[in-house]
């Protein structure tokens, strides 16, 4: 374990330097929050699929990181996946998050698994496989994790396309049984609470949008 | 806060005594399933437990098994893998009986209205006696729902009798 | 019963359980007589397609739904997709209202560990001290409840800043609370800590080592007690905690080492209470004046997020753990994604080498320790030879129980 502390500019150009063009987009964002308004950072790269394990094996021998979740993008005709990272855990106001995100096009949704790199990556992988129809490589264990067994094949919750969940599996719940010809009720006015610690009011729209 | 035991206060727990002696000689068993809820009514009906409210000055407890319950109180919108079991446990448990539907997700949805994967309020999958709204209901309510469910079970209890 | 000594492997299947954050977990036992081989587990009883129902919502009404993942965790889900929203559509929060989220924030997790700690007590037989704990979990209900309105589901963060102000009439109220918790704090480590049949129970029992917590990541308390000094408020200081100076609480300053085992998460988990009391305190000390939220009508509010692209990580520091969501807004009403992660999620796989090589009485209180919120085992099913039998959550926890005085004698 490296005593040294890399700032995020540091990490970055090292990236750059060690994979060169394959690298299709990276930038740094910082947030300042409360009164002595501390930054943090978080780096963001845009890869290529082959370079997903090199680039964690670079991550690793910088420190260890810690794999926080896996997200993903429905983009339309390719799927993005977002694997966050967060590096230097552990030093004080040093730790910042460190993102590689892959484009996998719909015609060609695999990608090889890391989960001998990080063995707790497993869950994430299981669920996009469940979650988004991508096939990973390698893994371990290909058994669906949150949906049902008698989930049906081929529909993906998370994907805006096709496969995406139909209107006939979503069940409108307020909707059952609800007498249809009862007028709505009134709402009355509330008074104004006594300790004035903040307007009581409700929050905006918070009726369903039509779905 | 509304002092607890106060008989005259049917919220806070008073009249349970005298309705727990003549229907269920002075003891009622519960049994807590949870069909998927997110912990709030959870937490609620184990702090209703707690000496703070202390209803097993009443008699009632919490038990582990569905055989051995008088009451059930269900929470949460019944997820699709948890209908069939909450439908086993249903007829698992003796007559005469008693179902709590506790708080708003299982009375109508809750937040959670347009979902893929919930089946519905839970009064689509087991007959329900008595709802207990609010989200999550604080365990004073928890307290007046069973003793309505009481008076319910008096009066059925009344015309079989 | 399993204990009648049975040489012969076979499967003991567990589940579903009470449900943790977002999946109570299926679990499956190979067993060798008492001993545990092998575990296996399958979450996804509580999925309820939150972020997919999220995808067709704003914001504002997001809000009120990532509110209701947890009824334990009761802000935690809320600030962490606050904080991703507010970085992507570039509202800058008013430093009163990072104060008021921060205070609300220990508080919840005061009462999150004195809930655990109950919970953690009736696994291991002590019903009186988990009557005892949430006795004393009321006091903190109940200036919760003074704060914002609820005892669990706060409803106070809003995308922008806080909904309600905290007065000065309160200060007393929580100050009251401070006091009393700080003075049970030595009486709750004693009856924890110093107890001989706790530490016979606890003591190298669940262990997971300094390198499984690192490979498995784990968060929060789980992996802190076994010597990873992982905390964001320390490392990733969000909303106020960058002013206050907050370090993550380690066994090794108390107890002199780190074993990794359930005995160390109760010392680390006891103590963070008693630091949440400190920093509740220097917050209110410290508070500055000015609006507590940045824009006060909710319409106002859609309209930014509406123009907001881009993407961003907010993270928080949950009782159990990290508390990550990762948002992605394209410009139109409903982000395009989102993922919530909650900390038991990462803390799941540190089940398998907890419980390999455990005895089956001991099952409870370390599934337990980890606190997937509340307690876990619901069914047990045990399949010899073929034949099944089930075993109910009262008959795990009553071998737990009966091992407790087999030990006392």
């Amino acid at each position: 374990m490296t005593a040294t502390l890399l700032t995020p500019e540091q990490v970055r150009e090292r990236f750059l330097t060690k994979f060169g063009s394959g690298i299709r987009d990276s930038r740094i964002s910082e947030r300042r929050e409360g009164k002595k308004k501390n930054p943090h950072y978080t780096i963001w790269f845009d890869l290529d699929r082959e370079l997903l394990r090199p680039a964690i094996e670079t991550l690793i021998g910088i420190r260890f990181p810690h794999l926080s979740v896996i997200g993903a993008n429905d983009l339309g005709d390719s799927i993005r996946l977002v694997y966050i990272f967060s590096v230097q855990y552990g030093e004080v106001k040093s730790e910042y998050m460190v993102t590689i995100a892959i484009t996998l096009p719909k015609s060609d949704l695999t990608v090889p698994t890391i989960s001998d790199l990080i063995p707790g990556a497993v869950f994430g992988e299981r669920e996009k496989q469940e979650f988004l129809g991508i096939k990973v490589l390698g893994i371990p264990d290909n058994r669906r994790l949150f949906l049902p067994e008698d989930f049906p094949d081929g529909v993906y919750p998370w994907r805006k396309d096709d496969t995406g969940i139909p209107p006939a599996m979503v069940k409108d719940l307020w909707a059952s049984k609800r007498p249809v010809d009862r007028p709505v009720p009134v709402v009355e006015i509330k008074e104004e609470c006594e300790m004035g610690a903040g307007p009581d009011k409700e929050s905006g729209q918070t009726k369903k949008e039509g779905s | 806060m509304v002092p607890v035991g106060d008989d005259n206060n049917p919220r806070a727990g008073g009249g349970l005594r005298m309705k727990l002696n003549s229907a269920f000689n002075r003891s009622l068993w519960v049994y807590h399933f949870n069909s998927g809820s997110c912990n709030g009514c959870e937490i609620e009906i184990v702090a209703t437990i707690t000496p703070r409210y202390d209803p097993e000055r009443f008699g009632i407890k919490l038990v582990g098994s569905p055989r051995h319950a008088d009451v059930m109180l269900v929470t949460g919108p019944v997820v699709h893998k948890m209908k069939d079991r909450l439908l086993r446990v249903y007829s698992q448990m003796p007559d005469p009986k008693l179902v709590m539907c506790i708080g708003a997700c299982g009375i109508s949805g809750g937040v959670f209205y347009d979902s893929y994967n919930l089946d519905g309020p839970v009064d689509e999958v087991i007959p329900v006696d008595v709802y207990v709204p609010g989200c999550p209901p604080r365990p004073e309510a928890i307290v007046h729902g069973v003793v309505t469910a009481l008076a319910k079970l008096e009066r059925l209890q009344g015309v079989k009798a | 019963m399993a204990s009648d000594g049975k040489k012969a492997p076979y499967t003991l299947q567990i589940g579903p359980i009470h449900p943790s954050l977002k999946e109570p977990v299926m679990f499956t036992f190979e067993m060798d007589g008492e001993q545990v081989r092998s575990v296996d587990f399958a979450p996804g009883q509580t999925h309820r397609g939150i972020e997919w129902m999220g995808m067709r919502r704003n914001p504002v009404q997001i809000v009120h739904l990532t509110d209701r993942i947890c009824g334990i965790c009761g802000i935690v889900h809320t600030l962490a997709f606050s904080l991703a929203v507010e970085q992507i559509a570039e509202i800058q929060v008013p430093e009163r209202a990072d104060y008021i989220r921060v205070i609300l924030h220990e508080f919840e997790r005061i009462q999150s560990h004195l809930l655990w700690a109950g919970v953690a007590a009736h696994e291991l037989g002590f019903d009186s001290l988990l009557h005892l704990t949430w006795r004393v979990r009321e006091q903190a209900m109940d200036v919760i409840e003074n704060l914002t309105g609820n005892r669990v589901n706060y409803g106070i963060v809003q995308v922008g800043g806080v909904r309600r102000d905290i007065v000065p009439e309160q200060y007393k109220i929580i100050e009251d609370c401070l006091s009393t918790y700080e003075g049970l704090l030595t009486k709750l480590l004693n009856l924890f800590l110093d107890d001989t049949t706790i530490a016979m129970r606890c003591r190298d029992t669940g262990v997971l080592t300094r390198k499984e917590a690192i490979e498995l990541c784990t968060v929060g308390p789980t992996s802190r007690a076994s010597g990873v000094n992982m905390d964001l408020r320390q490392d990733y200081p969000y909303a106020a905690y960058g002013d206050l100076d907050v370090r993550a609480v380690l066994p090794e300053p108390h107890m002199g080492e780190t074993h990794g085992d359930v005995y160390d998460r109760i010392v680390v988990r006891l103590f963070e209470v008693g630091q949440s009391c400190q920093i509740i305190r220097q917050c209110l000390s410290e508070m500055p004046s000015g609006p507590y939220t940045a824009e006060e009508k909710p319409a106002k509010i859609l309209a930014i997020c509406k123009k907001a692209t881009g993407e961003a990580i907010g993270r928080v520091e949950a009782p159990r753990g990290e508390c990550l969501h990762y948002v992605r807004m394209d410009g139109k009403e409903s982000p395009t994604s989102w993922k919530v992660k909650a900390s038991s999620y990462s803390n799941l796989m540190s089940w398998i080498p907890m419980l390999k090589d455990e005895q089956i009485a001991d099952i409870p209180i370390i599934v337990a320790s980890i606190d997937p919120c509340l307690s876990c085992t619901d069914r047990v099913a045990i399949v010899r030879n073929g034949e099944k039998s089930i075993l109910t959550k009262e008959d795990l926890t009553r071998l737990s129980v009966e091992k407790t005085r087999r030990l006392q004698r």
